[in-house]
């Protein structure tokens, strides 16, 4: 009998799977390996600060995004987006923002340019897809303790200031999601940090964990871990977040993925020239 | 039933009621609702029996914004509670609401 590629034998072999249901699966895989590979990607290394960042899906794959640029005058460009829905298409349209944002922030000057850059390339696209992204976007300069930031739809960050007991959002920015009006300019905002700062993006399936009796872990319990952690390192902070996470849900699966970025700023001044921008771990 | 929706209509005006989750599960519920809106001048989204609405959610209420325009109805929103208003407010969906000359009520 002849057949094409798209013919599939439906009979199940002894572990109960369809030969469709055994491709599909490897193929799922190799998407999620893709997707791990491109968004646990390099760290920066820079003089006076550290960034660390994770992300978990709730399904196999998921649409939460973040990354790392490094600029050639020594600042950090850091990105956090969700992408509307779940799972495979999700990710697919992940892909298409990082790919959207890697080659903004290369001729973009600040996070508003970027976020105007990234509408610019995606509208037509997600408006076609029927979907959207929130990003917030942002340029931490170490030689100025300053950082930028704008908004496109995004939960603000939190800042946890490291000589007070003191967690709140960022001072809010609006700007509305890239895929929902076109030509939209975004604004940037500044604020200076000091030393034992940090600064935690995130992703709201987060503080919507929910354990079995459907109770979300909420913005609260977020900020009382971050208090309580904030003298520690950024990995050790990204860590008891996640654990805390953990122990709130007791495995209950998650209806939404799971994404944080953190930066720390320590007292160690940053000398920079052109030919010391931060290096990529 | 995680979704119901109750429709009424009064003369070019219908109102649809949603009662439970718009979410991945369930927006395949709504948008149908929303596609056979030809013919009326106003289309009233009533929120106040709404538990919850994640972003594949808010898709579908930004498809309803683009089609008002397409199908030349006023699309209203109501019954948004505070935790909804809070997830509105921050995506930007009034804006886009107010571009295309839809309104809160």
């Amino acid at each position: 009998m002849y057949k094409d590629g798209m013919t599939y034998v439906h009979q199940k072999n002894s572990d109960g799977l369809t030969i469709m249901d055994k491709t599909l699966k490897r193929e799922i895989n190799l998407a999620r390996n893709i997707q791990s590979q491109l968004l646990n990607g390099k760290t920066p290394v820079f003089d006076g600060g550290e960034v660390s960042g994770s992300s978990v899906p709730a399904r196999l794959i998921g649409g939460d995004y973040y990354d790392f640029y490094p600029l050639v005058n020594g600042k950090i460009r850091i990105v956090i987006g969700d992408v509307m829905g779940k799972g495979i298409p999700a990710a697919m349209l992940m892909i298409l923002t990082r790919g959207a944002f890697r080659s903004a922030a290369e001729t973009t000057k600040s996070p508003a340019d970027t976020l105007t850059s990234m509408n610019q390339a995606l509208y037509a696209d997600l408006r076609t897809l029927k979907s959207f992204v929130t990003l917030l976007c942002a340029d931490w300069d170490p030689e100025t303790s300053t950082l930028t930031y704008a908004n496109a739809g995004h939960n603000l960050p939190l800042y946890i200031k490291g000589k007070e007991q003191v967690v709140q959002e960022l001072p809010k920015i609006k700007g509305i999601m890239v895929g929902g009006l076109p030509n939209q300019v975004y604004n940037n905002h500044s604020i200076q940090l000091h030393d034992k700062d940090t600064v935690f993006f995130y992703t709201d399936g987060i503080i919507e964990a929910q354990n079995h009796n459907k109770e979300q872990y909420k913005l609260e319990r977020l900020v009382q871990t971050l208090m309580e952690n904030k003298q520690k390192c950024v990995g050790d902070i990204e860590k008891c977040v996640m654990e805390s996470i953990e122990k709130f849900t007791e495995g209950a699966p998650q209806r939404d993925d799971i994404t944080m970025v953190l930066l720390k700023i320590s007292d160690q001044k940053a000398e920079i020239t052109s030919l010391n921008s931060p290096l990529m771990k | 039933m995680l979704l119901t929706v109750e429709k009424e209509v009064q003369n070019v005006t219908t109102i649809l009621k949603v009662k439970g989750l718009i979410d991945i599960t369930t927006t395949n519920i709504i948008e149908p609702y929303l596609e056979e809106m030809d013919g009326m001048e106003t289309v009233i989204l009533d929120f106040s029996g709404l538990e919850f609405i994640d972003s594949t959610g808010i898709g579908s209420i930004m498809n309803a914004i683009y089609l008002s325009r397409e199908k030349n109805f006023t699309l209203k929103l109501q019954g948004i509670d505070e935790m909804t208003n809070d997830v509105f407010e921050t995506v930007g969906l009034y804006e886009i609401l107010e571009a295309f000359h839809g309104e809160v009520i």
